[in-house]
């Protein structure tokens, strides 16, 4: 099996009505209801390799969750054509998910009450391993991911990253060839960030798994990923290396000037005028920031620093998360 | 087999759960006992008042009531999944369910397991026990095997029509009072079928068959030959009613729109 992942053409529709405002409008709607069909996935297609590691990106609302809730088989498609580990999801469900694992960041996979390895030893069940492979494997998994001193205590005691760590120990306890991760970092600090980052690379190299995975947390698919995928409403508006998209994107430095001043944006651009300069408010007050490529840089700086006062200043690379917000903001990706 | 051996490890897990919260489960067991006991209390003196009801004698119906609270003890501790929309597609849990290699009712009856409903089982025997000493009523060895059953049966008249009901939050988002009112009509059951009209009783028979687990089959264990084709239709209607149910789900989980996140 070559591709672990192909999707055609899948589309996911949900009727959802828009209710009229106020009493009266409360009343009509009784009768009659502006149905609206909201398409959360637009015709996307795209292939992924068995071993790859991808991210799956795009903002809120843009249709992340419902195309994983679909290749994992929760959701049936509206139309198009998935198959995931070589199986239609939806339709041999209790097959298929014994192929997969799953990690929702948001939600968990243990048991509330009951110790963490007796979840384990649930699922263990659950998902028919033998002993021997469940030793052999999870000896491994509960090493590096550190977690033998949590397994007898119960989850609801555990830290948020205690408790990460083991769902990401549980969706693996039947050591799938395929593993969705919605959000796994949501919410952790940096070390525990970084032991998933590792832990994730390790088992990626050594059982060859393939990896889909959503988050909002850019570093996470620096990190992690050769391949993104970017959403937006509903439709693929990238897909590829995230070298391609920096250097398409990412060229150019970022000079994010403080006035002493309030300043309007028009009056930079006059000042700039006739250089390739994108100016945007910055974070903090009278802060702006210019998008220049790099030789320009020292004109620029010249020009500001002549026509306002100062009060600091910043050169950056761009990074991958600014270039990110860029595609969000403007919805489409250019060369 | 497989299911059999899953069930079994849910039910440990479930007891574990349990012995965790050691005041917890004195106290909730001692005030299960006191509910029964109560209820026990408050049936016989209900009761105390009936003499004859349309034929039927006061020990005949205290045998029915008796009767009826077994297959709905094991209803309550296995099939009681009235917080099916709240719990599972409202706070998402079945996208968790449906990541897992089991068939997801099943899996949700396993989740909801609450074995203390058991105890109300007891209470129904112990009724029982009352009211044919009093009738001097003969039992067969096999009357056992037929006992189990018709509670079966009963309990999956229960179960289907309960199901049935959850399985409309597939459907539609909005919280529905169904429920409590089928909790009211389940109630009817239990008491002699020929007391109600001729409509309430092809209703109870047919579409909300609630009289198969109550007067249906204690009919056959206090001898009233009449009823005896009803009695013998318990298993059946409960295999039929618990088979919709299934399908029901079967086809509802294929519309679940799963909740955002």
């Amino acid at each position: 099996m070559v591709n672990a992942i192909e999707v055609e053409k899948l589309r996911k529709e949900f009727k959802s009505y828009s209710s009229r405002a106020g009493l009266i409008g409360a009343f009509r709607d009784l009768f009659t209801r502006n149905y609206k069909i909201i398409r959360a996935v637009n015709d996307i297609s795209f292939t992924v390799k068995q071993g790859e590691m991808v991210g799956y990106i795009g903002e809120n609302g843009a249709g992340k969750s419902t195309t994983i809730k679909m290749l994992t088989g929760i959701l049936t498609p509206t139309s198009g054509k998935v198959i995931v580990n070589g199986m239609i999801p939806h339709k041999e469900r209790e097959a298929f998910v014994r192929t997969i694992g799953v990690v929702f960041g948001q939600r968990s996979q243990l048991w509330w009450d009951i110790a963490v390895q007796e979840s384990f030893r649930l699922l263990k069940k659950v998902y028919r391993v033998s002993d021997r492979d469940y030793k052999e494997h999870m000896e491994h998994v509960i090493d590096t991911l550190d977690i033998g001193p949590l397994l007898d205590k119960p989850v609801r005691k555990l830290s948020l990253g205690q408790r990460m760590r083991c769902e990401l120990a549980a969706a693996l306890i039947h050591n799938p060839p395929l593993l969705f991760l919605d959000e796994p970092t949501i919410g952790l600090d940096v070390l525990v960030k970084l032991k998933i980052r590792k832990f994730l690379k390790e088992i990626n190299e050594k059982y060859n798994t393939t990896i889909l995975l959503t988050t909002h947390d850019i570093s996470d698919i620096e990190a992690l990923c050769e391949r993104v995928i970017m959403l937006d409403e509903g439709k693929i508006i990238y897909d590829g290396s995230l070298q391609r998209l920096k250097a398409n994107w990412g060229e150019g430095k970022q000079l994010q000037f403080t006035f002493a001043n309030e300043i309007r944006l028009d009056a930079l651009y006059a000042l700039t005028n006739g250089l390739p300069v994108k100016w945007r408010k910055g974070e903090q007050a009278n802060a702006w920031v210019a998008h220049v490529s790099p030789s320009l840089v020292p004109e620029v700086i010249s020009r500001v620093v002549s026509g306002y006062d100062i009060q600091d200043m910043n050169i950056n690379e761009i990074s991958t998360e600014e270039i990110i917000r860029n595609i969000y903001e403007e919805g489409v990706v250019h060369g | 087999m497989f299911y059999v051996s899953v069930f079994f490890q849910y039910m440990a897990q479930y007891i574990k759960t349990k012995l965790q919260y050691r005041t917890d489960l004195i106290v909730e067991f001692v005030s299960d006992l006191m509910f029964q006991a109560v209820n026990l209390i408050f049936i016989l003196v209900v009761f105390g008042h009936t003499q004859l009801l349309h034929g039927w004698t006061r020990d005949e119906i205290l045998f029915i009531y008796g009767f009826f609270l077994v297959p709905y003890a094991v209803f309550g501790a296995f099939f009681n999944i009235w917080d099916f929309n709240e719990r599972y597609i409202v706070r998402g849990e079945m996208d968790r369910v449906l990541t897992r290699p089991v068939h997801s009712l099943f899996q949700i009856i396993l989740e909801r397991m609450e074995l203390e409903s058991l105890l109300g089982g007891v209470t129904g025997i112990i009724i029982m026990i009352y009211a044919s000493a009093r009738l001097h009523l003969v039992f067969h060895w096999y009357d056992v095997l037929v006992f189990i059953v018709f509670v079966l049966g009963g309990a999956l008249v229960y179960a289907g029509v309960f199901i049935s009901l959850a399985t409309i939050s597939f459907w539609s988002d909005a919280r529905s009072s169904i429920m409590p009112m089928m909790y009211n009509i389940s109630n009817y059951g239990r008491y002699p079928i020929d007391i109600y009209n001729r409509f309430i009783r092809y209703i109870l028979t047919w579409i909300l068959p609630f009289a198969f687990v109550g007067v249906y089959p204690s009919a056959y264990f206090l001898g009233k030959t009449e009823w005896y084709g009803y009695a013998f239709l318990t298993p059946v209607m409960g295999l039929i009613f618990f088979i919709i149910a299934v399908f029901l789900w079967n086809a509802g989980v294929k519309r679940y729109r799963g909740a955002g996140n």
